[in-house]
């Protein structure tokens, strides 16, 4: 039952679409074609007109099915599509409401305008008529894009809807139209209609060179909505969104193939004698036909599209078994040799096929050969990027990348992973040496090459020797020790982070946290990006008591500087606070009370030391980290020159919540 | 009418319709800020006597000053979040607590002038006892 009720709404999104792309299209189609003195012309002219009084109404009942359709499934109840209060509710408090009511209105306005007889013999008030029309229609037609998918995306609204409204026009125009120009020379293509092929003839010129711009606008604002749906290639292959996007691009190439045809018929159909030949007509109006009737599948797709989620908020599901990246170019000079090779072979014959264009003569043979050069390039270059790939390859992880992620995920590695893959991830468990292949080192730098669905589909199905935890660990714990896996990556890493920040060299991101001090209300490390420059100092009393008194007694300067300093004691005390004491200089900064356990299970992975200070740039990346108690005067010191080596760079952008 | 006079007057009603449209939006859209801003800061009647409960953590006592620093949760309508100084208005409250130990106090008071009248020590939250967990 609910199967039948979406494919109702569906049917009736679709048919709206259609309706008010049709009205669009016929309008702008009576006004490129003009005014005729020839009776077939007239005819159709006449038809056309009659057909968009028809159209008006169905628009506007599918209009309505879609608001009580709309209404439904916002509310959860069926009948809630015919009750007043609940229709109102959704008109006027939302937005895709109000858009609705304003389409409406448009398209009554229209329907009131095309339902009255008029004179419309004077010429300015058949321009006033078809322009009109118009005019409301493309109205009724753009505000769509008020209310889909691109006003959703933030940011970057305004680009989102412009492009949008942009695609809607020219597909307006120049789909819409198809229909109507595909009857005209229908009907002149008959022996009756033949008073008339001049002017279908004039019309299809005109069109023809209009289209060549609206396919340009319709392409160039696809491509800036794709980039803002989908987003990836992963998007584009893994998702439904993506799929139905690249079967529309499928039903696209072919109307502009046919669309080339046309173009080529064009010049052999005369001049503007009335002897254009008839089989000539027959052709044309074929392959229009054909084309108009591509335009409707293809609005078939776009309705799908409305209603499915946009691959950018979806898992993508990756159907290959391979995958290219460029950095498996990394750690194989021969591979990068050949990709080169490859890729200058590649532009040497798509230089070539450009190259045919002006050129007359051996035209085909030279694009032909180009073809052929591109593609054998493109044999030689990419083997080497290929990379194996699963389905979970591209899914992102459903945990932050959270200090307690990371404790939790070091839990569960110590349980289950730590037997084989040794304590900190070496390969050196007691269990390893009877294994074959052994298990690889999780810090080495080309880990980095799998992605973190890869090691889920690795942890969820088994890889070799490796057993499958699917049944033995939820999705969520899986993710868990992915984040602790990249986190000892991370640590091993951290070891080339010194005391002294490098500038403009932003690379390893700090794990967020969340703490409380006291009873006060929880923060997270996250809520000073942007912000302030952080120092989590990691101390352990009574060592590390001279160094905290030191920090406090230079907190205004730091707080000036932009510093704030979050203090956690090692042993995790919730009396933290009255272990310090309240002797001058008095410690004022924040002291974590509670959450200090994860925060010393994720940190200690970057510096083991008893008292380690790590500091955290505005954007949430580790710059410099301190280990040992040196010589108090000098460190703070070199901590504020520190500080303002970070204060004098320029804004690197955010580093990613989730691993990659 | 002629038919392109009819258009020109439903253009024209159209574009008058819209922009109404537009200004009643604004209209709406300041009063909605206006009401906003009212609602953030409370009541603004100067001179009042303000009551605020707080919540906040003691960091150190300043005897000479009878001022108590605290870190403290937001005071809604007042300030954010933050560790500051407030005048205790007996010695008793200063004298009865120390620095780590968790409160909950009544602000009160004209301002600029307002004084810590009542504390009380409250429990550390359920489950920080051992692993500092929040």
């Amino acid at each position: 039952m609910a199967g039948i009720t979406e494919l109702l709404g569906l049917t009736v999104r679709w048919a709206h679409l259609t309706t008010s792309i049709l009205l669009v299209g016929s309008a702008a189609v009576l006004l490129l074609a003009g005014p005729s003195d020839r009776p077939t012309a007239r005819r159709w002219d006449v038809r056309v007109a009659a057909a968009a009084r028809w159209l008006v109404l169905l628009a506007l009942a599918t209009a309505l099915a879609s608001v009580a359709y709309q209404t439904a499934v916002l509310e959860d109840r069926a009948t809630a599509a015919l009750e007043p209060a609940a229709l109102a509710r959704f008109l006027l408090e939302t937005r895709g409401g109000t858009v609705w009511l304003l389409r409406g209105s448009l398209l009554v306005l229209l329907g009131v305008f095309v339902a009255l007889p008029a004179d419309i013999r004077r010429r300015a008030d058949w321009r006033a008529a078809r322009g009109q029309a118009l005019f409301l229609a493309l109205g009724a037609l753009m505000l769509v894009a008020a209310a889909g998918h691109a006003a959703a995306v933030d940011p970057g609204t305004a680009i989102a809807v412009a492009a949008d409204a942009a695609h809607l026009l020219a597909a307006g125009l120049w789909i819409g139209a198809l229909p109507a120009l595909a009857l005209l020379l229908v009907v002149t293509a008959r022996p009756d209609g033949a008073d008339a092929r001049p002017y279908a003839v004039r019309l299809a010129r005109r069109f023809s060179r209009v289209a060549l711009g609206l396919v340009a606008a319709l392409a160039l604002s696809g491509v800036v909505s794709a980039s803002a749906q989908i987003g990836s290639v992963a998007g584009l292959l893994g998702t439904p969104h993506g799929r139905l996007l690249l079967l529309k691009l499928g039903i696209f190439a072919t109307m502009l193939a046919v669309a080339v045809l046309n173009r080529r018929l064009l010049p052999a159909l005369g001049g503007e004698a009335a002897t254009v030949g008839r089989p000539a007509m027959r052709r044309l109006s074929r392959l229009v036909t054909v084309e108009a009737g591509l335009a409707l599948l293809a609005l078939v797709i776009v309705a799908l599209m409305i209603v499915t989620p946009p691959a950018r908020h979806e898992q993508p599901t990756w159907p290959l078994a391979f995958r290219l990246s460029l950095e498996a170019l990394t750690f194989s000079p021969d591979a990068r040799a050949r990709t080169l090779v490859g890729s200058q072979v590649t532009v040497l014959g798509l230089v070539a096929v450009l190259a045919s264009w002006p050129v007359r003569r051996l035209r085909l043979p030279l694009a032909a050969g180009g073809l052929v050069v591109a593609l054998a390039g493109g044999a030689i270059a990419l083997p080497p990027l290929a990379v194996d790939a699963y389905p979970t390859t591209y899914r992102r992880p459903e945990v932050a990348y959270h200090a307690s992620s990371i404790a939790e995920g070091a839990r569960l590695y110590a349980d289950g992973c730590a037997v084989c893959h040794g304590p900190e991830g070496g390969g050196d468990g007691p269990a390893a040496a009877g294994l074959h292949p052994r298990p690889p080192d999780l810090r080495a730098h080309h880990a980095n090459l799998h992605t973190a669905g890869d090691l889920f589909w690795w942890i969820t199905t088994g890889l070799g020797p490796m057993p499958a935890f699917g049944d033995r660990l939820a999705p969520e714990e899986r993710w868990h020790v992915i984040n602790f896996v990249r986190a000892l990556a991370a640590a091993d890493s951290a070891r080339l982070l010194g005391p002294v920040v490098e500038r403009d060299r932003p690379w390893l991101v700090a794990p967020d946290f969340a703490f409380a001090v006291g009873p006060t209300a929880a923060r997270a490390l996250k809520d000073y990006r942007g912000q302030r420059i952080v120092l989590v100092v990691l101390y352990t009393l009574p060592a590390s008591r001279t160094r905290l008194a030191e920090l406090a007694q230079h907190y205004g300067t730091l707080s000036t500087l932009g510093v704030e300093v979050i203090a956690v004691p090692t042993d995790a005390a919730p009396d933290a606070l009255h272990r310090l004491g309240d002797e001058p200089p008095w410690i004022l900064f924040p002291v974590v009370t509670e959450g200090a356990r994860e925060i010393v299970r994720t940190y200690r992975l970057l510096s083991p030391a008893p008292h380690a200070e790590f500091l955290v740039d505005r954007q949430g990346y580790l710059r410099a980290i301190t280990g040992a108690l040196g010589d108090a005067s000098r460190q703070i010191n070199l901590l504020l020159a520190e500080v303002q080596t970070l204060n004098e760079e320029r804004p690197a952008p955010p580093p990613d919540e989730h691993v990659h | 009418m002629r038919l392109w006079k009819a258009a020109l007057l439903m253009n024209l009603a159209l574009l008058c319709g819209v922009g109404w449209g537009y200004l009643f939006w604004g209209v709406r859209a300041d009063r909605l800020a206006r009401e906003l801003e009212a609602g953030r800061t409370g009541p603004a009647t100067l001179g009042a006597e303000r009551v605020y409960e707080v919540t906040g953590v003691v960091r150190a006592t300043l005897p000479d000053l009878d001022v108590v620093v605290v870190t403290h949760d937001e005071i809604p309508g007042y300030m954010p979040a933050m560790t500051m100084g407030f005048r205790a208005a007996t010695p008793e409250i200063l004298h009865s607590v120390q620095a780590g130990d968790a409160v909950r106090f009544t602000l009160r008071g004209t301002l600029p002038s307002l004084a810590i009248t009542a504390l009380e020590k409250i429990a550390p939250r359920v489950g920080a006892a051992e692993d500092g967990r929040p």
